[in-house]
């Protein structure tokens, strides 16, 4: 599994920015076509729920995608033989 | 499966401006309503007017979108019409406290077994930013300029004093928090009352220096005081702070119920 944001439906308010433990989210700095400066993901391979969703059976934080008021953010399953990286954090 | 087969996907993204908390309630509310195992045909969405009551129009259930502040009222309708359907109120304080004060007192005193969201975002906000009944002390609106000089109605407490089986208050910072006490608020039967404080960035917090959402945000999270912290405070005599609002699980107890599920 993976993060990624829908651009159809983000509003570019930057809440996930405050709310993410590991501050997977950053502030963007490009505005997209629609004027609306979407939120950069920074490592996003640090994200709990995307190694461990099928693991445990259940979502395990999620509250980016709790608290993102526009439905924005959800997790898409990635595509078979995807080059991954593996961030580790000491 | 998630919380996400609830909305009605065609009609997203909503309406809400950017950084509006009523999509975090949405969001919440769902996925509470996702561990119940209800099924869609037996859940009642019914919303009154204004900027919350537009979520049960994103929501893929039956739905009544009805006039202003008799959100409960026709809720109360649908409940005794069939006991056997699930039935959950959106509205907000507008709604709730000011024009449709009389259908929630008494609907709390009949404890009907329904479920209502409060969205308090403590002012109107679809109709242009005026006081509302819940606006605090010294805030400003467009119709208190100088600040507001009326002391603020307390809903959980009104709901308490009239005799709602569970009343607890969270914000939209406590997303956890409000979606467990909203999965509780299902499942004890009578009247649950869950007011869910969110920001207002575009009404109330650019007139009341938030100039971002998330200073309004870390404003909810450094201002709440929890119940319990709240109840030791007052055991030892302590000062409560006066500027804090307090959140938790605020009332649960069994009054006799109206409409139950047979």
């Amino acid at each position: 599994m993976k993060l990624a944001i829908d651009e159809t439906r983000c509003k570019g308010c930057n809440l996930c920015t405050k709310v993410c433990p590991y501050h997977i989210f950053q502030a963007g700095k490009k505005p997209n076509k629609k004027g609306i400066v979407l939120p950069e993901l920074d490592r996003p391979e640090r994200c709990a729920n995307c190694r461990l969703q099928y693991l445990y059976g259940r979502t395990l934080c999620g509250v980016c995608q709790l608290t993102c008021p526009d439905q924005a953010i959800h997790w898409v399953d990635e595509e078979p033989y995807e080059p991954m990286k593996v961030a580790i954090e000491y | 499966m998630s919380y996400e087969d609830w909305f009605r996907k065609d009609r997203l993204p909503h309406i809400f401006c950017a950084g509006c908390g009523n999509g975090t309630i949405i969001n919440c509310t769902l996925a509470a309503i996702e561990q119940m195992d209800w099924k869609k045909d037996d859940t009642v969405f019914v919303s009154g007017i204004g900027c919350s009551s537009r979520a049960s129009g994103y929501i893929i259930t039956d739905s009544l979108h009805t006039t202003h502040g008799r959100a409960i009222a026709f809720a109360t309708g649908v409940k005794m019409a069939n006991p056997n359907l699930n039935v959950v109120v959106f509205t907000g304080d507008g709604d709730l406290a000011a024009i449709g004060g009389n259908h929630f007192i008494h609907a709390c005193r009949r404890n009907i077994d329904i479920t209502v969201v409060c969205m308090n975002n403590q002012i109107y906000g679809m109709t242009g930013g005026q006081g509302s009944p819940t606006t605090p002390k010294g805030c400003l609106s467009s119709t208190t300029p100088y600040g507001c000089v009326e002391s603020p109605f307390d809903l959980s407490e009104l709901a308490i004093a009239a005799g709602a089986n569970y009343v607890s208050r969270w914000t939209s910072y406590h997303v956890k928090e409000l979606e467990k006490a909203i999965k509780t608020g299902f499942e004890t039967p009578g009247f649950s009352f869950i007011e869910a404080l969110v920001q207002c960035p575009t009404a109330f917090g650019r007139r009341n220096k938030f100039k971002q959402v998330s200073d309004q945000i870390e404003y909810m999270k450094a201002h709440s005081l929890l119940k319990a912290k709240y109840d030791r405070l007052v055991e030892s005599g302590e000062p409560v702070p006066t500027d804090m609002f307090i959140v938790g699980e605020l009332a649960h107890r069994k009054r006799p119920v109206m409409g139950a599920k047979p």
